[in-house]
C-alpha cells in the first residue's frame, strides 16, 4: 500500500499531537492534579500512537504506547504525577519529536528507545527510579498488579470471554508472574519447563511475551501469563519454583471483579490498536478513504469505556477549525503570479497616463485598487502566526531552567501577531538563541536574586507586536542587566574596541558591541550560551531577513532585545531613483527623508564630504563614484538631489540625479550566477519591462 | 557508443562554436540590458527574461577576446546548467545541427585563443567546417571567477 500520499498528512498531524502534548505536559505540570488535562494528554498520545501504527512506525508507535500506559494510570486516579514522571514522559516525547524529524527527513522513523520505555514500564510497575529492580510491591494491591498487567499483557475479547467463563465454570484463573534468575545461561529451556509444567494441570490462555518468542529466547528473564487450572496455587508456586534457576513467582488468583477491572484497562489501549488495525486494511482496499477517517473512527471507540469508568471527562478539542493545509509552494507560486500581475498594472498605468483615454484611465484605477486588495489578501495568505515558533519555547525555558536550576517563569504574549512564513522559518533560531542568553547570562541563580531583593523566580517576557509595517518580538527579563564597564573591560581584551574608542562610546553602542564577532562576556563557558558565535550570528541573520536588533538595558533591573521584523520580504514600497541612465530602487524602510542641498553647503571633513543635516553632520556618500556611473556626477552640479538614509540611529545623505517616485516593488534575486554585490540586494522589474537594482543602504552606513 | 545529438550553432569571430540543444532554454535578439555595477567586466548586466531576472555575459570577454559591437545579428543564447540561468551574448546563432558524438575529438591546447579547459571537444563538420563544442559548467565555474577576480585586483 503506498502510504506516502498520506505521509505528509501524517507529519503534520503529528507535529500537531506533538505539540498539544508538549503544551498539555507543561500546563500539567503545572496543576498536576488536573485530571482533564491528563485526558487531552492521554486522546493525544492515543490518536498518534493509532497513526504511527497505522503508517507502520513500530519503534514510534511503542514508545507512545507506553507512555500512554502511564497516562492512563494517571487518569484512572492509579498514580499520582511526580516530578521523575514528567521527566521521563518529557524524554518520551523529545524521543518521539526526533522520530517524526527523522521521517520528516525521509527516514524510517526508527529510534533506539529502549531505554525509556525501560523507565516508563518502572513507573507503570509503580517503581521510583531509586528502587528499580526491587519489584516487592508487586502484591500490593489489585489495583497495582492489575496496572501491572495491563502492561504485560493484553487480552483480546475472546480470550477475555474464555477467561471470565472459566471462572463461572469453577476453574481457578491464575495470573502468574515468572523471574528466571538473571545469570541463567538457557532462559528459554527453563521457560519451556515451566511451560511444560503448567500445560500438565491447566491451560495457558495467554504469555506475554508470546510462546513463540520466549522460545527464541526473546524476553527479559521474566515473563508472565494468564493460566486456568483446577489446582491450589499455593501448590502451583512450589512446583514452579522447583524448576532450577527459577528466581521468583508470583501468583495472583483472579474473581470476576478483577478480571473485568483488568481487561477494561486492557481493551482501552488494545482495542483502539486494532481498531486502528481494522480501517487501515480498508484503506488499501479503497485506496481513497484518507488517514483522518481511520483516527475517527478509532478515537469514539477509545474514549467509550475511559467515560464510562470515569467522570463524564471534558472534552478537550477545540471546534472544528476552519482551515486547509495548503502546500506553501502553491502559495510561492500564487505570489510569484500576482507580482507579474504587479508589473503589468504598473505599466497599465504608466500607458493609461500617457494615452489620456478617460474611459481607460477609470478602469485602471478600478484595476488598481482591486489588485491592491487582491495584494493584502495574498500576502496574508503567506502569513503565520509566531505562535508556531513560540510555542516550543516554554518547554525549552523550563528544561533550561532547570538544567541552570534557576526559577524562570516565560509570559508570551501577542503570540497570534502574524508574520511572513519565510520570515517565521528564519527566525526561529536567533530567537532561541536570544531566549537561551536571558535565561543563562540574564537572570541570575536563585540567591543571587534573593539578597538583590528580587523575587525567587525570574520572568522573561516574550512579546510580539505590530507596529507600522514592522513587527516587533521582544525578549525582556528582569535580570543582572548589561554593566557598560564589563562589557568594555572584555571588548578591550579581545581587541574589539580601542582604548579611545571605548570612552567615547555612547552606552547604545556598547550595547551593540554584544553582537560584535567573537564577543561572549559570559565568564565561565557554559554548555548553555557563551560559546562566542552567539550574537553575532543572531545578528546576521535578523540583519539578512531585513531586520534589526536594538538592546535596552538598566543595570540591575533586566535587558530588553528588541528584534524588528519586516512583515513581508517579497514586495516592498521604494523609492525609485535616476542616476544618469539607470534607475535604482531604495527601500522606503531606510529612507528618513529627501532634499535637494547646494554645492557650497557640502564640506570636506578629513578627505570625506559631509553635509549638515538637521544640525548634524552626516557623510555625503556618491552613488555615482561607488557604482562607477559615467553619465553622472553630481559635482557637475550646483544643486543636488539627496536622499538620506538610516541604519539605526545613524544617518547619511545618497547623492543622486533624480528622483522617480515611489512604488511597491516586486523583489526578484539576480540568479545564481552572480556573485554577492556589496551595496544591492536584488532586482525589481519596472513598469517599461527595465530591470532597475535594488540598493541596500545598510551597506553604505558603517 | 556514441549518439546523435542536437547541437545550437553560433559564432564568436569567424570560429563556429556548439551547445548540446538540452542545454539551451531559449535565444533572443539583443534586449535592453540593465548594468550592474562591482561585477566582472564580462558580465554585461541583468535582463528581464518574461518575469526573470537573468544576468548575461559577453562570451567573448568570457574567454579574453576582443569585445565586438553589438549588431542585428548578435542574440542573447540562453542556457541553464547547474540550476543557473545566464544570457550569453554571441556574435550570431542561427544554425541548429546533427552531430554524432563519435564525431568529437579531444581539442588541442589552445583553439581559437581560448583554453581547453573550456572545450567538450573539436568536431569536424562537412569539408572545412570545425565546431567548437563548448563545456558549459567550465565556462560558468565559480572557482574560475574567483581566480579572475584576483586577477583583476
Amino acid at each position: 500500500m503506498d502510504m506516502n500520499q498520506y505521509l505528509t498528512m501524517f507529519i503534520d498531524e503529528s507535529n500537531d499531537h506533538l505539540q498539544s502534548l508538549n503544551e498539555n505536559m507543561l500546563l500539567l505540570e503545572g496543576s498536576p492534579n488536573d485530571l482533564s488535562i491528563v485526558q487531552v494528554i492521554f486522546r493525544s498520545a492515543h490518536t498518534l500512537k493509532g497513526m504511527a501504527a497505522t503508517m507502520g512506525f513500530e519503534d514510534l508507535a511503542a514508545l507512545t504506547h507506553q507512555m500512554e500506559n502511564v497516562l492512563d494510570l494517571v487518569r484512572n486516579e492509579k498514580l499520582t504525577m511526580q516530578d521523575f514522571i514528567f521527566d521521563t514522559l518529557f524524554k518520551g516525547l523529545d524521543a518521539l519529536e526526533s522520530m517524526v524529524q527523522d521521517i520528516t527527513e525521509g527516514g524510517d522513523g526508527k529510534a533506539d528507545v529502549s531505554e525509556i520505555v525501560t523507565s516508563l514500564q518502572a513507573i507503570v510497575r509503580g517503581e521510583a527510579p531509586s528502587t528499580k529492580g526491587s519489584g516487592e510491591d508487586v502484591k500490593a494491591s489489585t489495583s497495582t498488579s492489575a496496572a501491572k498487567i495491563n502492561t504485560a499483557i493484553q487480552l483480546d475479547e475472546f480470550q477475555y470471554s474464555v477467561l471470565n467463563q472459566s471462572i463461572a465454570d469453577g476453574h481457578r484463573v491464575l495470573y502468574l508472574d515468572i523471574h528466571i534468575r538473571e545469570n541463567c545461561q538457557l532462559k528459554a529451556v527453563r521457560a519451556y519447563m515451566v511451560f511444560d509444567l503448567l500445560e500438565r494441570s491447566g491451560e495457558v490462555v495467554k504469555s506475554s511475551p508470546s510462546a513463540q518468542d520466549i522460545e527464541q529466547e526473546k524476553f527479559d528473564h521474566s515473563f508472565s501469563l494468564y493460566y486456568i487450572t483446577l489446582k491450589d496455587p499455593a501448590e502451583l508456586e512450589s512446583q514452579i519454583l522447583n524448576v532450577s534457576e527459577i528466581d521468583k513467582v508470583t501468583v495472583m488468583k483472579l474473581d470476576q471483579e478483577s478480571l473485568l477491572q483488568m481487561c477494561q484497562l486492557g481493551l482501552t489501549s488494545q482495542e483502539a490498536a486494532a481498531a486502528v488495525e481494522a480501517p487501515s486494511k480498508e484503506n488499501s482496499s479503497q485506496g481513497a478513504a484518507s488517514q483522518a477517517d481511520a483516527k475517527e473512527q478509532t478515537e469514539p471507540k477509545q474514549t467509550s469505556p475511559a467515560a464510562e469508568a470515569k467522570t463524564p471527562a471534558k472534552t478537550g478539542g477545540a471546534a472544528p477549525s476552519r482551515t486547509i493545509r495548503v502546500d506553501i509552494e502553491r502559495l510561492d507560486v500564487l505570489m510569484n503570479l500576482f507580482s507579474e500581475l504587479l508589473i503589468d498594472r504598473v505599466r497599465l498605468e504608466q500607458l493609461a497616463s500617457e494615452v489620456q483615454n478617460h474611459a481607460l484611465t477609470e478602469t485602471v484605477e478600478h484595476m488598481s485598487r482591486v489588485s491592491s486588495d487582491l495584494q493584502d489578501i495574498v500576502m496574508k495568505l503567506r502569513m503565520v502566526p509566531v505562535d508556531t515558533v513560540f510555542n516550543r519555547f516554554p518547554r525549552m525555558i523550563r528544561d533550561l531552567a532547570k538544567s541552570l536550576d534557576k526559577k524562570v517563569d516565560l509570559i508570551i504574549t501577542g503570540a497570534d501577531t502574524e508574520l511572513d512564513r519565510t520570515v517565521i522559518d528564519e527566525i526561529g533560531d536567533p530567537l532561541v538563541h536570544l531566549l537561551r542568553n536571558a535565561v543563562d547570562h540574564g537572570i541570575e541563580p536563585i540567591a543571587e536574586r534573593i539578597s538583590s531583593g528580587k523575587p525567587e523566580t525570574g520572568t522573561v517576557n516574550l512579546r510580539a507586536f505590530h507596529s507600522g509595517n514592522h513587527v516587533f518580538i521582544e525578549i525582556e527579563e528582569d535580570g543582572r542587566g548589561i554593566y557598560r564597564d564589563k562589557i568594555l573591560k572584555t571588548a578591550l581584551k579581545k581587541g574589539v574596541v580601542t582604548e579611545e574608542q571605548a570612552s567615547a562610546m555612547s552606552d547604545e553602542e556598547v550595547h551593540q558591541l554584544l553582537f560584535a564577532p567573537g564577543f561572549s562576556t559570559a565568564e565561565k563557558i557554559s554548555d548553555v550560551s557563551g560559546r562566542g558565535v552567539g550574537l553575532d550570528v543572531v545578528k546576521a541573520k535578523i540583519t539578512s531577513l531585513g531586520g534589526q536588533v536594538t538592546i535596552y538595558s538598566t543595570p540591575g533591573k533586566g535587558t530588553n532585545f528588541s528584534v524588528q521584523l519586516p512583515l513581508t520580504l517579497s514586495i516592498i514600497a521604494a523609492m525609485l531613483v535616476k542616476m544618469g541612465s539607470e534607475k535604482y530602487a531604495i527601500p522606503l524602510s531606510s529612507i528618513v527623508e529627501t532634499g535637494i542641498v547646494r554645492k557650497e553647503q557640502i564640506r570636506t571633513v578629513h578627505g570625506n564630504r559631509m553635509i549638515e543635516f538637521r544640525g548634524q553632520h552626516i557623510p555625503l556618500i556618491s552613488l555615482s563614484r561607488i557604482f562607477n556611473i559615467k553619465d553622472f556626477d553630481e559635482n557637475a552640479e550646483a544643486e543636488t538631489e539627496i536622499i538620506v538614509i538610516h541604519k539605526c540611529e545613524r544617518l547619511a545623505a545618497l547623492a543622486i540625479d533624480e528622483f522617480i517616485g515611489q512604488n511597491e516593488i516586486v523583489l526578484k534575486s539576480l540568479g545564481k550566477y552572480l556573485p554577492q554585490i556589496k551595496g544591492i540586494s536584488g532586482a525589481t522589474i519596472l513598469g517599461d519591462g527595465q530591470v532597475a537594482l535594488i540598493l541596500d543602504p545598510n551597506v553604505f552606513i558603517k | 557508443m556514441g549518439e546523435e545529438i542536437k547541437v545550437i550553432v553560433f559564432k564568436l569571430g569567424s570560429e563556429e562554436y556548439g551547445i548540446e540543444v538540452d542545454k539551451v532554454q531559449t535565444i533572443e535578439r539583443m534586449l535592453s540590458i540593465t548594468r550592474v555595477p562591482k561585477t566582472y567586466t564580462f558580465v554585461k548586466g541583468v535582463i528581464n527574461l518574461r518575469g526573470v531576472v537573468i544576468p548575461v555575459i559577453d562570451l567573448r570577454g568570457r574567454f579574453g577576446l576582443e569585445e565586438a559591437e553589438y549588431t542585428d545579428q548578435t542574440r542573447i543564447i540562453i542556457v541553464a546548467v547547474n540550476e543557473m540561468e545566464v544570457g550569453f551574448i554571441v556574435d550570431s546563432a542561427n544554425d541548429v545541427i546533427d552531430l554524432h558524438t563519435d564525431r568529437i575529438e579531444t581539442p588541442p591546447e589552445v583553439v581559437g585563443g581560448i583554453k581547453a579547459k573550456y572545450l567538450d571537444g573539436v568536431a569536424k563538420i562537412g569539408d572545412d567546417r570545425l565546431l567548437i563544442m563548448l563545456n558549459l559548467s567550465e565556462v560558468l565555474s565559480k572557482n574560475e571567477i574567483i581566480q579572475l577576480e584576483s586577477l583583476e585586483e
